[in-house]
């Protein structure tokens, strides 16, 4: 009675998760057109072992659609992502580079998204302060094309194919706080000194009770 | 004058009480012949002042469930949420894993050997609390782990980078030994012809920990991120919940709780009422006991398979079906939550399985649902799709948590004399067991994490089939009966074979009797056809003292 309790809830349980989405299983990366859009992304500060602070360092990041580029009738937006270097990847599965499209997860912090308006040829420029939930490690700027349907057709990155090249780093934010450490160190002393009062106190008690 | 033990014991014969060398009780009913201990009570019995029906020694003899009636009831509400919490505390990392691995920059092996070593703190804890609770009590060893592990759970506001992560998530799993302190404090509060029911629901409601955090910290996470905090900091101020939780239970088992049925430890030790057993004695015989070592290695494949997946489970819907985060919480915390009803189920099972079959009818059980989680493992491994991989973890959840239970129907008859020790080192199997397959499984690049998992079924299946080993002289195991000699199939030779003929002599031995003569309803169906034909003169031809 139990089982089937269970089975009709997990049955429930999976009804209400939504299902991943059916026709771009099939959508891969190779199958997008390289190079359509031109890419640049300079941080607020270059040099040699830089590193950018989350939430404060900036990037001035450009986009333009190549003179190559084919399939440009089809574009409808424009969606600029951060994307991981691969160096950020190793030893770390959950950002791993997949061919499938809904599978891939290398690109998972988005930037910006704009309407595409093909009657503009020049380059668009933008800048973006990187968030403060940016996790700390290499990275690059790409930039999907995506028509109608929602579906990306195109894309460029400010690296190379090989993602060697123009890469910069982010130190994420601590996330510590120090009213957040004053206050672990107050509950926890707390803690600890009333458990010993309670000892402490039981223990005379215990004493009196004896030598009554 | 020394009595001839070997027989089958001086049960109805003893006059307990007479000599005032036997093991004094915290409170024992003077004179009369002693019974087996479950007794009503009398009308002129000061026990009439408890809620619930008591033995001798001042145990319930029944279980109700929504009753906090004083000290019984109240003390197994306090003790299976106190080790409700602590499971909140040491799993409250897994389901909030896929932030902190942001924040603090951790790679697969990182999180992985954190798991393994909010494990493996409790191997040792688990260990010693058995002979901190004789010391303090059950009260003062449950209350200890709670507070001086709730600084453990705040400081993970400190933590900045992977060693941090690792030593804090090890400190905070010492308080799973909060499992040796819960039991205990039911041993000694409910009688033995309950405890197995008693110490399955304790058990299993406080595992339920396990699934409770998985809901409970996103659903946290994501209120504390509504009040405008970045998620990196949210986290750290999740961490305080479970940290409360801890701080509060400590303070209501001290103030609420009571050792044992008739007051607390320090008061009843200075009057003199209660006596213990030798410790290195005590260890001396679960070290001798082979079975041990083959619950400890069963436990390790049961329990451990369970906590490991509180560990890993969560990130893993995330990451292989890219579900939002509480959603992939809410699918971990049901593998958890299960828990309410299949431990107390598997240890019915086994009690149920024993009066038809004895105590090979338990270890088939064991095996039975032991092996059939570890199939279901493999599938759940296997799954490529949300429902059918949602619909492996909850067999699996079910199958591994019964054999849980059904692992405590089998501990109490494998020794009297030192169950609680045995209770502790299989308790302590789980952890083992945990973090080793964390380590093997889930801590490197080797194996991906589905791959794991039906290796991790796979391996579990191998080892269940030790359960075939343990066997009993007097009840046989799963393919052989009881052995043939006629002294050694008798129940009282296995267990008054843990004490020394001076023991004997004084009269220490006399609760393994007692429990032997009752013992014997794992014979299955067969000790009621023993019955009819009296197995002991009833009047006994050798009293058990002068």
């Amino acid at each position: 009675m139990a089982i089937k309790k269970l089975l009709f809830a997990s049955l429930l349980i999976c009804s209400m998760i939504q299902s991943s989405h059916g026709a771009t299983k099939e959508r891969l990366f190779t199958d997008l057109e390289k190079g359509a859009l031109e890419v640049t992304a300079t941080p607020s500060r270059t040099g040699q072992g830089v590193i950018l602070a989350a939430g404060v360092d900036k990037l001035s990041i450009t986009w333009k659609v190549s003179s190559k580029a084919t399939k440009e009738p089809e574009f409808k937006t424009i969606k600029v992502k951060l994307c991981y270097a691969p160096v950020s990847q190793v030893d770390r599965p959950w950002r791993k580079t997949e061919n499938e499209l809904f599978k891939d997860k290398s690109c998972p912090h988005k930037i910006s998204s704009f309407s595409y308006d093909p009657t503009v040829k020049t380059a668009q420029s933008f800048d973006y302060t990187l968030e403060r939930d940016i996790p700390t490690g290499t990275y690059y700027v790409r930039a999907y094309a995506v028509d109608a349907k929602d579906h990306e057709v195109a894309f460029g990155q400010s690296t190379n194919e090989n993602k060697t090249t123009d890469l910069f780093s982010v130190q994420a934010i601590s996330g510590r706080h120090k009213s957040l450490d004053i206050a672990s160190v107050c509950f926890s002393v707390f803690s600890v000194v009333a458990l010993l009062v309670f000892f402490v106190n039981e223990k005379r008690k215990a004493k009196i009770e004896q030598s009554k | 004058m020394a009595q001839n033990n070997e027989d089958e014991g001086s049960i109805g014969t003893s006059m307990h009480g007479v000599t005032a060398r036997e093991q004094v009780f915290s409170f024992s009913v003077q004179g009369e012949e002693d019974g087996p201990s479950s007794r009503t009570v009398r009308f002129d019995d000061p026990t009439a002042k408890f809620a619930l029906p008591v033995d001798s020694e001042h145990r319930a003899t029944a279980f109700k469930p929504f009753s906090f009636a004083r000290p019984h009831m109240r003390a197994f509400h306090l003790g299976w949420i106190s080790f409700f919490t602590c499971f909140i505390s040491t799993f409250a990392a897994a389901p909030l894993v896929p932030i902190i691995r942001d924040n603090l920059d951790l790679t697969k092996s990182d999180i992985g050997n954190a798991g393994v070593a909010s494990v493996s703190g409790a191997i040792f804890s688990r260990l010693a609390m058995g002979a901190v609770c004789d010391l303090l009590g059950a009260r003062y060893g449950t209350a200890f782990l709670l507070m001086l592990s709730a600084p453990t759970v705040f400081s993970m506001s400190f933590v900045s980078d992977a060693g941090g992560y690792l030593s804090v998530r090890f400190m905070i799993g010492f308080c799973l030994a909060t499992f040796v302190s819960c039991q205990y404090w039911t041993s000694v509060m409910f009688n033995g012809k309950i405890i197995g029911l008693v110490n399955g629901c304790a058990g299993g409601w406080g595992d339920m920990g396990g699934g409770v955090t998985q809901l409970l910290m996103p659903m946290v996470f994501h209120v504390i991120k509504l009040t405008g905090a970045t998620p990196f900091m949210a986290w750290r101020i999740a961490f305080f919940v479970p940290g409360f939780l801890q701080v509060i239970m400590g303070i209501l088992v001290l103030t609420l709780g009571q050792d044992l049925p008739d007051g607390n430890l320090s008061t009843l030790q200075k009057r003199g009422e209660v006596s213990k057993d030798k410790f290195t004695k005590v260890f001396w015989y679960a070290v001798l006991n082979y079975r041990t070592y083959v619950l400890f290695l069963l436990y390790g494949f049961s329990m451990g398979i369970e906590m490991t997946i509180n560990n890993v489970i969560s990130e893993y819907f995330f990451d292989r079906f890219q579900l939002e985060l509480h959603t992939a919480g809410m699918i971990a915390a049901s593998f958890g939550m299960a828990n309410f009803f299949a431990r107390p189920l598997g240890g019915y099972a086994s009690d149920i399985s024993a009066r038809f079959f004895g105590m090979r009818g338990r270890l088939w059980t064991l095996w039975i649902l032991q092996t059939s989680g570890g199939i279901f493992c493999v599938w759940l491994g296997r799954a490529t799709s949300l429902p059918i991989a949602i619909l492996a973890m909850m067999l699996f959840s079910v199958g591994v948590q019964a054999a849980c239970g059904a692992i405590f129907g089998i501990v109490p008859f494998v020794s009297r004399r030192s169950l609680g020790i045995i209770s502790g080192l299989t308790g302590a199997g789980g952890n083992f067991g945990s973090g080793l397959t964390q380590l093997i499984f889930f801590s490197s690049s080797r194996f991906h994490t589905a791959d794991g998992l039906s290796l991790m079924g796979i391996m579990g299946m191998i080892f269940t089939l030790l359960v075939a080993f343990i066997h009993f002289p007097q009840w046989g195991s799963m393919f052989f009966g009881p052995t043939s000699d006629e002294k050694k199939s008798k129940e009282e030779h296995y267990y008054a074979a843990e004490w020394t003929e001076e023991e004997k002599r004084q009269g220490l031995h006399e609760g393994s009797l007692k429990f032997a003569e009752n013992s014997r309803s794992e014979r299955g169906r067969k000790a009621a056809s023993d019955r009819s034909s009296p197995s002991m003169p009833p009047e006994g031809g050798n009293p058990a003292h002068v």
